[in-house]
């Protein structure tokens, strides 16, 4: 139970650096927007977030597999797959030629991925508490247990 | 508005009247004053207009000035000028049907006027009618001509009482016509539509408040409508009562002499059906119905119109808009400016602007140099608008009020003037800025980040044992040397070299070495600048070891056989010597590139991605390194130009990114060969090492409020969303750009736009060019239609199709210029359809009457046309490449080439040396096999010697005969010791005289030598059917055919 407990926590944690980075990149490109940064900035700080974010949602992915938590895994799939489609195909960095042309694109992507996530994260929250809850009343319930054995 | 323009005097009084109707949103732009009384006073007193002009204020106090000074430059010598003759007596003609009815009209007030037409319609319109039509054919002979106030009076008599007075006073006297024009209205035939006719809607919105507005003292209006630029404004008049059909807006204003044709449009009965067909509309029209009885559509093909005079730049604003920056440096798809998003919707071609900033214009209009000296640069605090001969001064003088965002901005000390008594600044004709459209300020040293740079040449040739054989690194060599002395900004100029093959050979150009060094450096993983110091430099220090490389590079690599290219590494070195400072790089690339970073691979060789969706993806770069190096180019303010001349697969498409967002040019000499393509080569690289450029450029378009610029096509880089990044910018350059409307309302009368090019010029001068234009807002689509610009348009229909080919197929970018069209037609007729019998005809505004050819071209054009046997993807690649920056003038003449008979010339013996070439519209059937044609479409010329050509032309030109020279391809040009050789040369030089920024490369083909003769020749008659594609006439009836359904 306690591997539960500490698989929640880590999926939490991972949840919310996803978010953080999905929006870091959505504040670059709304800044590039508002012509507070220039576009060379702009789309060298996204591609530097954007494979470190690849691999985090990747890795949960596969633990949520590993770990047969089927609903997560399936919910996470799809993006995995998308991810990995757009790496293999090359059009996963912002192109700083044309960001301006893709910046509507780019933003509305973002948008749905940080919604995503944080359906993703609510999802989380939910089971961590779950868990914490079972694992504490568990606890609470063993030394009662004991103590009427 | 427009029409007071014409109108000296009568604008003055016009202007006032618009300020007292506060209640009339709609009328304004119809009374706009400011731009249009400035065109007034062009002629006489441009001094004084400019400033009424832009007291567009609602300022009634004014008028009486500007009224006191009209008289005398007297209206009736104007309006003389301007065919308002022809129109205004149609007009009255109108009233005299219409009229008798409404006893009520001469009270002038507006609502009882509406109040009093409105039930009287039915019965107006029938009776009148057969009345009406002899009296008409009468009179529309006559008077036409007749100087406008003669014109008038004969309108009275058909007119109510109330205007017979009304001619004793020329103000007065205008004021009919327009009432009329509205009048006419009840003419039975629109009638019935009443409630239900879309066409009504648009003008629907304002049809009281115009009356306000259009009071006799507004009156002018009529007069100049004659003028094509005024005619728009007419429409407004028209909308009575929103209900029933205006007659056509543009009646009596588009085409002066379609007056008579406008006298018919009531009586759509049968009695004058068949003066109609003699009669000229508003619009033009093509009869596509064919004889009765026959199914089969027909067309006269000889009656298309056809543009054979080449481009004609839309001059004519500049009389409405005297202060406008001339066309030749900008130009509106339309100029006119939907007042609201759902007029915009209905306008389905592009809304843009085509900016030429730095065109070459003829001696004595050069742009004047404005230096503010210690008042700073004069700028609108908020927008940063530059001043312009749009702002008005207030309060004494001591502040200007900004014409794009009306923010009241201080007048620094320094450039303090009072206003005189009309409110203009006495000192306007002083200063160009006031009172010319395009200038060029002297920027101080806010504008600059660091010292302004030197023009700086860096040279990346290409030494492979193909450029060698090819002849190519002599040609490029010896012109260089020859250019040397000719570079712009001795003596501060930059130069460089590196060449390549496998390896990188670096050269020390150190002024104090007799003899250049060469270095090699053949790591290419880890490039390094052996001797950095002095691989740029100065060109007049260094000048002897510069010229002692060019001198005896082609000897050095003569014996080349290396067949490697290392583009990428040399591009990276190349970077690392110019970095620090920008500059020019010019790149000879006769291979594909083989080796390091950037190597790229055969593409296009599988067929079968052709006609997929992958299909696009050959037209963009492969390697993202080529986007990458380009970013970087720009960022350090390095401009890149390319010379391609592989007759192999070069992957033009990867290595032209480098220029597209460089701000550079593509050229491509396919299968180059020296004894061929020396002439042009040497030409094209000495007009881009020694055309006037701009350096470490940007550019902005600003614009006012309701609208923005969305979308910018041409070669660049945005560096903000509106800011254009040009590393350099030279004459053969052109910026498109799209405009979007916000969602309110525009409610000005005028939009201005302001473009500012920030650049340094060769000379080490950093300047600001500043273009601004006014544009009228208007509320009817009819406006936006016969003020369409079809050069601006073809040009940011083409650059769009461009782009769509980089992510669509082909025929899908086709499609869509068709599609684009088609709907456009489409609603144009719908404008038209009911009141005026259209069955069978193909209607389109005067405008855009070439419109559809020009498309038609632009889907036949390298870039667009078939599919993969068509053209080779190089060539599509590059022409694609050089139509994203031609100028419109350049890009019609490429759509549109030139066919001239030559034959006839060259045996006439009188030799005049102004002889006109008559150019003859691009069909087989004006080929006859007995002539001698030249075929120029600007960049190349096509000579076609017909079967049966008399012997002699081709002895004399060619030195041969046909019998023992059959391959024509390699029989050279030159001018021979004979009479007609040398006239046939002067024909050829005359022609490339016309435009000095590219030159024509021969390629001669005689009749029915196949397949040359269809490849260079047959296919580009843009008029022909070929195989896959539709020629002009069917085009036409395909249009028809389209616009027709479901309208």
């Amino acid at each position: 139970m306690a591997w539960e407990l500490i698989l929640w926590l880590f999926s939490f944690v991972v949840v919310i650096s996803l978010v953080a980075l999905t929006a870091y990149q959505l504040i670059c490109l709304s800044d590039l927007e508002f012509d507070y940064i220039n576009p060379y900035d702009t789309s060298s700080r996204i591609n530097a977030v954007v494979i470190p974010e690849f691999v985090v949602q990747g890795t949960l992915c596969t633990i949520f597999l590993l770990t047969w938590h089927w609903f997560p895994f399936l919910m996470m799939a799809p993006v995995t797959y998308y991810h990995f489609k757009l790496f293999t195909s090359g059009r996963h960095l912002i192109d700083v030629t044309e960001v301006f042309r893709q910046l509507n694109g780019e933003k509305k992507y973002r948008m749905i991925k940080l919604g995503f996530y944080f359906c993703l994260f609510l999802i989380v929250i939910y089971r961590l508490v779950m868990t914490a809850i079972v694992v504490l009343i568990d606890e609470d319930d063993h030394p009662l247990d004991s103590g009427s054995f | 508005m427009h029409p007071f323009g014409n109108e000296k005097p009568l604008n003055a009084p016009g202007r006032p009247a618009m300020p007292s109707p506060a209640a009339s949103q709609a009328t304004p732009p119809f009374l706009s004053s400011g731009p249009v009384v400035g065109f007034g006073a062009s002629g006489a007193s441009r001094t004084t207009a400019p400033f009424s002009s832009s007291g567009a204020l609602p300022n009634p106090g004014a008028q009486g000035a500007p009224q006191a000074m009209a008289p005398p430059l007297s209206s009736t010598p104007i309006t003389g000028l301007e065919t308002s003759g022809y129109t205004s007596p149609p007009q009255g003609r109108f009233n005299g049907p219409t009229r008798p009815p409404q006893p009520s009209y001469p009270v002038q007030d507006p609502n009882s006027l509406q109040q009093s037409l409105a039930p009287r319609f039915p019965p107006t319109s029938q009776s009148p009618y057969p009345l009406r039509s002899p009296p008409f054919g009468a009179p529309s002979v006559g008077p036409p001509l007749g100087p406008p106030p003669p014109a008038q009076v004969p309108v009275v008599p058909m007119g109510p009482p109330p205007q017979i007075s009304s001619p004793s006073h020329p103000r007065v006297s205008m004021a009919p016509p327009v009432l009329d024009s509205s009048v006419p209205a009840p003419r039975p035939v629109p009638h019935l539509p009443l409630p239900g006719n879309p066409n009504a809607s648009p003008l629907g919105n304002m049809p009281h408040q115009q009356f306000p507005a259009g009071r006799p003292v507004s009156m002018p209006a009529p007069q100049t409508f004659s003028a094509p630029n005024a005619p728009p404004y007419a429409s407004p008049f028209n909308a009575h009562q929103g209900g029933y059909v205006p007659p056509p807006p543009p009646v009596g204003a588009t085409l002066g002499f379609n007056a008579r044709g406008q006298t018919q449009y009531p009586s759509t009965g049968p009695p004058l059906e068949g003066t109609l067909q003699g009669l000229i509309e508003d619009f033009q029209s093509l009869s596509v119905a064919s004889t009765p009885g026959t199914l089969d559509h027909g067309i006269d093909p000889k009656l298309l119109p056809r543009p054979l005079d080449g481009d004609n730049e839309p001059t004519s604003i500049l009389e409405t808009y005297p202060l406008n920056c001339h066309p030749r440096y900008l130009r509106l798809t339309t100029h006119a400016i939907p007042s609201s998003q759902s007029l915009l919707a209905r306008w389905h071609l592009p809304l843009g602007v085509v900016v030429h900033p730095l065109a070459e214009a003829p001696d004595g209009e050069e742009v004047p140099v404005v230096n503010f000296g210690p008042a700073g640069v004069i700028r609108c605090r908020r927008c940063r608008t530059y001043v312009n001969p749009y702002v008005t001064f207030t309060d004494a003088g001591r502040k200007w009020r900004c014409n794009l965002c009306s923010l009241l901005n201080d007048v620094p000390g320094e450039y303090f003037c009072a206003l005189d008594a009309t409110g203009r600044r006495c000192d306007m004709d002083q200063r160009p800025e006031l009172c010319q459209g395009s200038v060029e300020i002297i920027a101080p040293t806010e504008y600059m980040v660091r010292p302004p740079m030197p023009p700086l040449y860096f040279f990346l040739i290409d030494v492979s044992v193909t450029a060698v054989r090819s002849g190519l690194l002599e040609v490029v060599s010896k012109t260089i040397k020859s250019c040397l002395d000719e570079l712009p900004g001795y003596p501060r100029t930059q130069i460089g070299f590196i060449t390549f093959d496998s390896t990188l050979h670096f050269y020390s150009l150190k002024s104090s070495s007799s003899q250049p060094q060469m270095m090699v450096v053949a790591d290419l993983e880890d490039i390094f600048l052996p001797m950095p110091d002095d691989l740029l430099v100065n060109l007049s220090d260094s000048r002897s070891v510069v010229d002692t490389l060019l001198d005896s590079l082609p000897s050095m690599f003569q014996d080349n056989v290396n067949v490697e290219s290392a583009f990428g590494p040399a591009l990276k070195a190349a970077f690392m010597v110019m970095g620090k400072l920008g500059g020019k790089l010019i790149v000879f690339q006769s291979t594909l590139p083989s080796l390091g970073v950037g190597r790229l691979r055969l593409r296009g060789e599988d067929l079968r991605v052709y006609g997929t969706d992958k299909e696009h993806s050959l037209r963009t770069p492969e390697d993202p390194f080529y986007k990458q190096m380009a970013a970087e180019f720009t960022k350090c303010q390095i401009a890149m130009d390319i010379f391609t001349f592989s007759d192999k697969y070069s992957d033009i498409a990867s290595l032209g990114t480098l220029a597209k967002y460089t701000g550079g040019q593509v050229y491509y000499y396919p299968s180059f060969h020296a004894s061929i393509h020396e002439e042009k080569l040497k030409h094209d690289l000495a007009r881009d090492l020694t055309r006037e450029t701009a350096w470490e450029a940007v550019m902005r378009i600003r614009c006012g409020k309701g609208v923005r610029f969305t979308t910018y096509h041409g070669h660049f880089m945005l560096r903000s969303t509106d800011l254009l990044a040009l590393p350099a910018v030279d004459c053969d350059k052109a910026f498109a750009m799209q405009l979007a409307l916000e969602e309110t309302l525009i409610t000005t009368q005028t939009a201005y736009f302001q473009v500012a090019l920030l650049y340094t010029s060769s000379s080490g001068e950093r300047r600001i060019r500043v273009l601004t234009t006014a544009v009228p807002v208007v509320t009817d689509l009819g406006d936006m239609y016969r003020q369409a610009d079809t050069g601006a348009i073809v040009s940011v229909m083409s650059r769009l199709a461009i782009e769509n080919t980089l992510s669509t197929k082909l025929e899908d970018a086709r499609q869509l210029l068709q599609l684009k069209i088609v709907k456009s037609l489409r609603e144009y007729r719908n404008l038209y359809v009911v009141q005026h019998r259209v069955a069978g005809r193909l209607i389109y505004p005067e405008s855009l009457k070439f419109l559809a050819l020009y498309v038609l071209s632009l889907c036949k054009t390298l870039a667009l046309r078939g599919g993969y046997a068509d053209a080779s993807l190089d060539e599509r690649c590059a022409a694609g490449y050089s139509m994203m920056i031609l100028p419109i003038g350049r890009l019609l003449r490429l759509l549109y080439p030139s066919l001239i008979r030559v034959d006839e010339i060259l045996l006439k013996a009188s030799h005049k040396s102004d002889e006109v070439l008559e150019r003859l519209p691009l069909t087989t059937e004006n080929l006859d096999s007995r002539g001698l044609y030249i075929y120029d479409n600007g960049f190349n010329f096509v000579i076609w010697f017909g079967r049966m050509l008399f012997p002699d032309i081709v002895t004399s030109i060619l030195g041969v005969d046909f019998s023992t020279f059959p391959d024509l391809s390699r029989a050279a040009l030159f001018e021979r010791d004979n009479e007609i050789s040398i006239k046939f040369t002067k024909i050829l030089m005359k022609l490339r005289a016309e435009d000095p920024s590219s030159y024509q490369l021969c390629h001669m083909v005689r009749q029915g030598e196949q397949p040359r003769e269809s490849s260079l020749f047959l296919s580009n008659l843009v008029e022909d059917q070929t195989a896959s594609t539709s020629g002009y006439r069917d085009w036409i009836l395909q249009l028809f055919r389209q616009t027709q359904q479901s309208s």
